[in-house]
């Protein structure tokens, strides 16, 4: 039996790093049935509502890294609950497909309107932050933003940008330490599983 | 038959105890055959997932939803389940099972060399006479017929051998063992265990016992702090059939591995009163096969152990292999468990911690030992938990949007602290596993039946839990946000045992005190199926050294001539 070293480990992981393009947009887009190929004025508007959930910063937006694709293909596979039928609510019965599950992205156009892609950035982002605070507070027919919302949220900090630059990524931790003392600079690990599973 | 099929010893199923079957055998000199009737997993090779990233993955580790909703339906409920690991769970679409109308039971399953030893949690604990002392104590079920000092030494053997880290506590009702060193309690579980103790001397809480190295051995390296066990360690720095049993089998010679094989009888011969050999089903070429043996031993996890028993039915024993006792199939048992409570935990916001400990913390069991002080249960549970800070995650619980939400992000969150309840389950006769008549497996083989329920005595334990388990965290100085009193459904705690129970009286027990049949000499059922009582802790380490003990004695029983 070979003994694996962390060197080596790290090594093999450079490879598979190495072979696995990023997958920046529009390939993660290859994943999803041509019927559901989204339109260009779909992908740009998934794209800027995920920069206005997570801009840049001092690291990039979730736009820039292809979150807003990754949502609408996260959309058509059903994560983050989406296909479960949604509340009745005669608000959101004209978005309800024939299996019973909401069209998320195209509830999304209609709530925020055809004019919000054309607005100036300071009212996108307030008709947003508006439609975001109603969810949360328990307003049905915002309710389903969450789910879109959790979707940015989870392609943006599984991105490596989000996972590596916003956050700290360490695959080989090699120790673990109990008592570490938090400063300034202290920022989360995108691979504490854990935190992820159940913080 | 071709004469290579003729074997001192067949060995069903390359999981926890199977491997360890293999290993005790093939090292005593016996020529072993091991099935296992899934594929063929190598050690270091094929774990295709260990080193990627969540972007290197087609669903960012979160995998496809509708996929697992249409053929992952009950696996994807397991918390280790991921993009990463769902290639070492079961495809349930193609391995169905049915339930009663009023079950409710998640049955996890990992059809692979290796099976679940290689996503299992790890957690090793000894049982003590409480555990094996409660049926005989309370009524329930059919008395243990063996005690602590029986299985202590293959304790010692077991854990000295697959490496397990944990503190010595000096408890009677959780025995300490042969421990490479503990991993640290963080900050604040080390705060919650002083100040518990200060209040409850008798209630102890201590870090996970886990088969994670802390100490090289073997060959084996050290645990990395990864916790992705369940994509597959190649460090091997944790126990599984293919980081330790296997190889040390494979080095003796002895041993053939056949993957890909699903045992669908064991072959009886009323004559001598003895099981002869096997048959199975290539599950890539849909032949069949068979092999001859002088032993068998089945470790194909306690329901799949069962299911064969009971469709190895035969004119001489027409209730399934082994079943004189009409017994076969019933008693069968999981831990009931819940969240008992999730607190917040303030006080520590000046600390954090590094790495991702492979364990968490336990509060062994306290309740119903000299003191018989459970409120309506007559039995044990245990706390398994820890502190944990939140993360990006809970980001999807919050309103916010825009750069000041994005680095509120970017810290850890606060500290949490949540104590997951164990309820000891009874032995019932009417929670059993049964052949179903109507319907069959893509082999053609009838499908397991469960019916299983919770009674009475886990939801009063489970009731106790919360109220305890708040008062804890609350006397600890922490914030009670929830906590659940029910059960999950059956299945939940991943630790399903009984059907082939041992027992002193062949006319209520399926096995004796070596794991043997009380009908057939030379069959011996050493997983999860022999389990008498469930005891309130994780069984696996349990499972392991009563395998050890019983191939121990099924190889004196060879070589004496007595079989």
């Amino acid at each position: 039996m070979t003994g694996w070293s962390r060197r080596s480990f790290l090594g093999a992981a450079a490879l598979v790093a190495l072979q696995a393009a990023v997958p920046g947009g529009a390939a993660v887009l290859g994943k999803l049935d041509p019927k559901d190929a989204p339109s260009p004025r779909r992908r740009k508007f998934m794209r800027m509502v995920a920069d206005h959930v997570i801009p840049a910063t001092d690291t990039p937006g979730a736009g820039a890294v292809g979150t807003g694709d990754f949502v609408l293909v996260a959309l058509a596979h059903g994560l983050e609950g989406t296909r479960r039928p949604p509340a009745a609510n005669p608000a959101l019965a004209p978005f309800v497909r024939a299996d019973g599950s909401l069209d998320h992205a195209a509830w999304l156009e209609a709530k925020l309107g055809p004019k919000w892609l054309t607005l100036p950035p300071v009212r996108r982002h307030d008709a947003l932050a508006a439609l975001d605070a109603a969810a949360f507070k328990g307003d049905a027919s915002a309710a389903p933003w969450r789910a879109i919302k959790g979707l940015i949220l989870t392609g943006y900090y599984t991105s490596e940008v989000g996972g590596s630059k916003e956050l700290n990524y360490e695959l080989v931790p090699g120790r673990f330490d109990p008592k570490v003392p938090v400063t300034a600079e202290t920022r989360a690990y995108s691979s504490d599983w854990t935190a992820v599973d159940f913080g | 038959m071709d004469e290579s099929m003729n074997f001192d010893a067949i060995v069903v199923g390359s999981g926890i105890t199977g491997g360890w079957a293999a290993k005790e055998l093939t090292e005593a000199g016996l020529k072993v055959l091991l099935l296992e009737r899934g594929r063929k997993i190598e050690h270091q090779v094929d774990y295709e997932t260990e080193v990627k990233a969540p972007w290197d993955m087609p669903f960012r580790g979160e995998g496809d939803a509708d996929l697992y909703a249409r053929e992952y339906a009950v696996q994807r409920l397991n918390r280790h389940f991921t993009e990463f690991t769902q290639g070492h769970f079961v495809n349930d679409a193609q391995n169905p099972y049915q339930t009663g109308a009023d079950t409710a039971f998640t049955w996890f399953r990992s059809y692979q060399l290796g099976g679940r030893s290689l996503t299992w949690g790890r957690q090793c604990y000894r049982w003590s006479d409480y555990d094996f002392g409660a049926n005989k104590r309370d009524g329930h079920g059919t008395d243990w017929p063996i005690r602590y000092a029986d299985i202590a030494p293959w304790y010692d053997k077991v854990e000295e051998f697959i490496g397990v880290s944990g503190a010595a506590e000096g408890l009677p009702q959780l025995p300490d063992g042969k421990f490479q060193p503990p991993f640290a309690l963080n900050v604040v579980e080390q705060a919650v265990r002083e100040r518990i103790m200060a209040q409850w001397p008798e209630r102890r809480l201590t870090i996970g016992r886990t088969a994670n190295l802390t100490a090289e051995k073997d060959g084996r390296g050290l645990c990395q702090s990864r916790s992705i066990c369940a994509r597959g360690c190649s460090y091997g720095a944790y126990f599984s059939t293919q980081s330790s049993t296997l190889p040390a089998a494979q080095a003796t010679g002895n041993l053939t591995l056949i993957t890909d094989a699903a045992v669908e009888h064991v072959d009886y011969d009323p004559k001598t009163r003895k099981v002869t050999g096997v048959r199975w089903i290539d599950s890539k070429t849909k032949t069949r096969h068979q092999a001859t043996a002088r032993l068998i031993f089945l470790n194909a996890g306690a329901f799949n152990s069962v299911h064969l028993l009971l469709n190895s039915a035969s004119e001489a024993m027409p209730g399934g292999l082994a079943n004189s006792s009409g017994v076969l199939g019933t008693h069968i048992m999981d831990h009931a468990n819940t969240l008992s409570a999730a607190a917040i935990m303030p006080g520590f916001e000046a600390w954090t911690s590094f790495g991702n400990r492979p364990t968490g913390a336990v509060i062994p069991r306290y309740r119903n030992m000299e003191t018989m002080d459970g409120v309506g249960h007559t039995r044990g549970f245990s706390f398994q938990g820890g502190a944990l800070q939140s993360t990006w995650t809970a980001g999807k619980r919050e309103a916010g949007i825009g750069a000041d939400y994005k680095n509120s992000l970017r810290k850890p969150g606060p500290w949490r602290m949540v104590l997951v309840g164990f309820a000891d389950c009874v032995p019932r006769a009417t929670n059993r596993l049964t052949l179903d008549r109507t319907k069959v497996d893509p082999n053609g083989i009838p499908q397991l039946h469960i019916d299983f329920a919770f009674g009475a005595e886990e939801n009063a334990a489970l009731a106790q839990a919360k109220a305890d388990a708040a008062e804890m965290l609350t006397k600890a100085g922490g914030h009670v946000m929830f906590g659940f009193d029910r059960p999950g459904p059956g299945g939940t705690a991943i630790h399903e045992m009984g059907g082939a129970r041992m027992g002193n009286d062949p006319a209520t027990s399926v096995l004796n005190k070596w794991s043997q049949s009380h009908d057939v000499a030379n069959l011996f059922v050493t997983d999860g199926a022999q389990m008498s009582s469930s005891a309130c802790q994780n069984p696996s380490l349990t499972y392991m050294a009563l395998t050890a003990r019983a191939a121990a004695h099924a190889v004196s029983l060879l070589k004496s001539s007595a079989l």
